[in-house]
């Protein structure tokens, strides 16, 4: 397949910059895959898995919302925090998804819509790394 | 005689610790300096995308480009965590204050750094967000929440301008405190990017524009931080430089002195046996 050039970008620095010739991440509309030539074309990005085709073999990764950007000779994905799947630390995940548990519960009983936003967004985030993890090599 | 030994004494150990403040200043400002680089990217990337965005449709606009009458507005203000730094903090502080001269209402504040939380907390301001300590270990989940909190405030209708005030770093040796007006979103507009209206925005450029806004305005503050944090730590090094310098010039000058009251001394010792073996 034709291969393209695919940078992701977090705001702690470059996360990946190389060339690919698949991508799949999951927009706010459902799931999108990217191949060469693509027509240019923008979407955001909600909490969800992604994976990128290098050098033949699928690498999988958690992306936590983000933007992603086509342009006919690159592509470019904004993540707000990005980690693939053999780097993700499964102990702090789970430990922030039990935290986001407990915290969802006490903000129900309190009425704190904003808690509860919140600690919600925390626990699709943790259960996302958690299931990302499952797909590491 | 003792007077001036001891003064050297106390003289020399501040330059010590002036001088060792001089060298943490200038690693931390190498350290400063990297991360600035590193959060270079994708700030530059999130302009991009924006400008394309705005450029793609003449009619374009949303919640956050809405010019309204500014009647309250919200001042974001980055200050040191410490002194020590020359005017660096007093002059942020200052130009935030002239800032607002010309209002009826003082702006609502959102501190970060200790000296800027301490400074606002004691005058007349309504004081909507503090975070001391932030610039050394600046975390992209703080400047998030400093974004939300001011979006939030933007779309509700609570300030109808939010500006940005922070230190920029020309160099070691000059930084400037600078504003940047971050809400309504302007500038950023027609003839910024190639686009025009080739590109398929998914759900619709509206969506997307609304939804890179606060990420781009987040990373806004941390660029902020990022780079007052590199200025404080520029004019913390300068200044301790310049005391350091100070004390060697003052320990010439007591040891010059204390020598002086030596050679006195003993001239006067010797007159005095002289003087005493004549008259024998």
């Amino acid at each position: 397949m034709t291969p393209f050039r695919l940078e992701i970008l977090t705001p702690d620095g470059v996360f990946f910059s190389g060339e690919t010739d698949n991508i799949v991440v999951r927009t706010t509309v459902g799931d999108k895959g990217i191949l060469a030539r693509h027509e240019p074309y923008v979407a955001a990005l909600t909490i969800g898995k992604f994976k990128v085709r290098i050098d033949g073999e699928f690498r999988f990764g958690a992306i936590s919302s983000g933007i992603i950007k086509v342009d006919r000779d690159k592509t470019v994905i904004l993540a707000d925090s990005c980690e693939w799947a053999e780097e993700i630390d499964l102990d702090r995940a789970v430990r922030a998804k039990e935290l986001a548990e407990q915290k969802l519960e006490e903000f129900e009983k309190a009425d704190n819509d904003r808690g509860v936003a919140v600690a919600e967004y925390k626990l699709k985030r943790a259960i996302n790394r958690i299931e990302a993890y499952k797909l590491r090599k | 005689m003792k007077d001036i030994k001891r003064r050297i004494r106390s003289v020399g150990s501040t330059k010590q610790i002036t001088k060792a403040m001089e060298l943490v200043s200038s690693s931390k400002l190498r350290r400063a300096k990297q991360r600035a680089e590193l959060a270079r990217p994708y700030f530059e990337a999130q302009y991009t995308l924006l400008s394309e965005i705005a450029s793609s449709k003449k009619d374009f606009s949303t919640v956050y480009t809405e010019e309204r009458p500014v009647k309250r507005r919200l001042f974001i203000v980055i200050a040191g965590d410490r002194g020590l730094a020359a005017g660096y903090n007093s002059n942020i502080l200052k130009a935030a204050v002239a800032a607002h001269a010309g209002d009826a209402v003082n702006p609502k504040i959102i501190a970060i750094g200790k000296k800027a939380v301490e400074y606002f907390e004691k005058r007349d301001y309504e004081l909507v967000g503090s975070y001391p300590y932030l610039a050394e270990n600046v975390k992209t989940a703080h400047c998030a929440d400093i974004a939300r909190a001011a979006t939030e405030m933007f779309s509700a209708g609570e300030v109808d301008e939010v500006v940005l005030f922070y230190t920029a770093f020309v160099s070691a040796l000059v930084q400037n405190p600078e504003q940047i007006k971050l809400l309504p979103v302007s500038g950023i507009g027609a003839g910024m990017g190639e686009d025009n209206g080739l590109i398929n925005y998914d759900p619709s450029p509206e969506v997307v524009f609304n939804r890179i806004v606060p990420k781009f305005i987040m990373s806004l503050i941390k660029c902020g931080v990022v780079e007052s944090y590199a200025s404080e730590q520029g004019a913390r090094r300068t200044a301790m430089e310049s005391a350091t310098d100070n004390a060697d010039q003052m320990i010439a000058d007591l040891s010059l002195i204390y020598n002086r009251a030596r050679q006195e001394k003993i001239t006067n010792e010797i007159n005095e046996i002289v003087s005493g073996a004549n008259a024998l």
